[in-house]
């Protein structure tokens, strides 16, 4: 059981950022009802913003100086694609943001090219030696990041003026509207926080293993955790992250030598299993139906 | 405060809902607009409140103006600014938040101590609704949404209130209430109150002006007593008489004179 704890740290590491990810990608939904199929691709632009700035700034710097612009980019996303769209047909909204996607492939890969890059610089190292069990910097880093800002995020939601009014628009924006509520400005706000989360995660990501068009297959893994979660809870995606990133990690050291590759689809038989008992995922909300 | 003139709605560029309404609210005034399904009311509600588009409807012709300004293509966010507050058919509250957070929601415009306090006054009206503050909201009764909605409406400080079928599914009781409630609510604030209901009797007790809609036009309008003492809106919408599908036909060939 020597491994266990490394494992199930940098289990927990990667974790945080699937939470980070899955966080504003249920933030999204929950806000728009638009399942946001480009999540992977703003991943990939914040990774590629942050790789942009780190060539002349400091990596520290070069992050904090990448979240503006991801929020920006996340607002003239909604405005541009899922505002003109809101109320048709959901399958054309999905549709918008595959294309979206596909867009952003093209476009990052026309900008910086396709080959994988490295960030030059690197952030302080906080690793630790705790008794036997060597921490690394990178679990500190993302933890340190993921948690507060997750945690935070969730109050935020929860208790905030400004949450309460996303949760009221997310429910019935016609009634929003009627009291007067500027819904198209908070939406845009919510897309924004949505791009920053998801570059936040690019950029840890890109500090650990380098900056390429891969980047975009951990977005995807943001299905299997939103779902878990439930769709709908922005708690249950942090949650799922990291019960998923752990699961992950033991998987990878345990079952790996017995059942090869079986890694890969742990997720989806998590999800599986967890939906079969909880439909509405592992935080997510019934609805309430009065007669 | 609030006029509408000759106007005509259409929703997705076929189906007309208003054909040339005209209506005038004046300042501390209540008027209620009556009519059964499918007259328009709403249509008329959503116009007003600049929530058209949302339905996919527009307006075609005609004007809305709110404190003398043009309002008839505003958006909803700038006429709730000048002071007109719309409070939609079907309990228009958010199920999934609690009392006090749709009261939040509400008030978004207040400043923090402001919103304290007209929570507060929300309260003390509603103590029922204090009892509940932090259950969600779509498990309270239907009377008690009511309330709900009625204190959510005051926190956004409107001048003009409009309030669209508020008796709805519940007891003959509760809309007495209700209506009492409403009557004092705009009395105390000097709000211009435009009531939409179809039950007219109700509405007839609080209101001084009235107006009938069917098929997307005014088939009557004058003051309430006036309404009362009208033997076809006494008849068809009242039902002094019992209201059978013959007498609707004689309503329907009267009606052609009003």
């Amino acid at each position: 059981m020597a491994d266990f704890l490394p494992y199930l740290i940098g289990g927990l590491a990667n974790g945080a950022l699937y939470g980070l990810l899955a966080l504003g990608f249920v933030l999204v939904y929950r806000a728009t009802s638009v399942v946001n199929f480009a999540i992977g691709e703003f991943l990939l632009v914040g990774a590629y913003l942050t790789y942009t700035f780190a060539l002349f700034l400091p990596l520290p710097a070069a992050i904090l100086a990448a979240i503006p612009l991801a929020f920006l980019f996340g607002v003239l996303v909604e405005r541009g694609f899922v505002r003109p769209l809101l109320g048709r047909n959901v399958v054309a909204v999905i549709m918008a943001t595959i294309g979206l996607a596909a867009a952003l492939d093209g476009a990052v890969q026309l900008i910086w090219g396709p080959d994988l890059k490295y960030l030059s610089g690197s952030l302080p190292n906080l690793g630790f030696q705790a008794g036997e069990v060597f921490v690394s910097s990178r679990a500190v880093w993302n933890l340190l990041l993921a948690l507060p800002l997750g945690l935070g995020l969730l109050w935020l939601l929860r208790r905030s003026r400004y949450g309460i009014l996303v949760r009221a628009i997310s429910e019935r924006e016609v009634a929003a509207l009627a009291l007067g509520i500027p819904t198209a400005r908070i939406l845009a706000g919510v897309w924004g926080v949505s791009a920053l989360l998801a570059t936040l995660a690019g950029a840890l990501l890109a500090v650990a293993s380098g900056v390429g068009h891969n980047l975009v297959f951990f977005g995807l893994k943001v299905f299997p955790v939103a779902i878990l979660g439930g769709l709908d809870s922005v708690g249950g995606a942090l949650l799922a992250g990291f019960l998923l990133g752990a699961l992950e990690a033991l998987s990878q050291r345990y079952l790996e030598p017995v059942l090869p590759g079986f890694t890969e689809a742990l997720p989806f038989v998590v999800v599986l299993l967890v939906l079969l008992v909880r439909p509405y995922g592992l935080l997510g909300e019934r609805q309430i139906e009065r007669v | 405060m609030l006029s509408v003139e000759n106007l005509k709605v259409v929703y997705r560029g076929v189906i007309l809902a208003l054909d040339g309404v005209s209506l005038e609210l004046g300042d501390g005034e209540a008027v209620a607009l009556l009519g059964p399904n499918g007259a328009g009311k709403s249509s008329l509600v959503r116009a007003v409140a600049g929530l058209l588009p949302k339905f996919e409807g527009r307006v075609l012709d005609g004007h809305v103006r709110l404190m003398g300004q043009e309002a008839t293509h505003l958006d909803p966010v700038r006429i709730s600014r000048l002071g007109l507050t719309a409070v939609l058919e079907g309990r228009p509250l958010f199920r999934y938040l609690t009392p006090v957070e749709n009261l939040v929601a509400a008030g978004h415009r207040l400043l923090p101590q402001e919103l304290k306090a007209g929570m507060e006054e929300v309260f003390a009206r509603f103590p029922r609704l204090y009892e509940r503050r932090h259950e969600q909201a779509g498990y309270l009764s239907g009377g008690e949404q009511q309330m709900l909605l009625l204190g959510m409406a005051l926190l956004t400080r409107p001048r003009v209130l409009v309030v669209d079928e508020p008796s709805l599914g519940l007891a003959p009781k509760l809309v007495e209430e209700l209506m009492r409630t409403l009557d004092a609510l705009r009395r105390e604030k000097g709000l211009s109150l435009l009531l939409v209901e179809q039950n007219a009797r109700a509405a007839l007790s609080i209101v001084d002006r009235v107006y009938v809609l069917e098929r997307g036009r005014v088939v009557f309008e004058g003051d309430a007593k006036a309404a009362r003492e009208d033997q076809d809106v006494m008849e068809f919408y009242l039902g002094k008489e019992e209201v059978g599908f013959r007498q609707a036909k004689r309503y329907r060939r009267r009606k052609r004179w009003v």
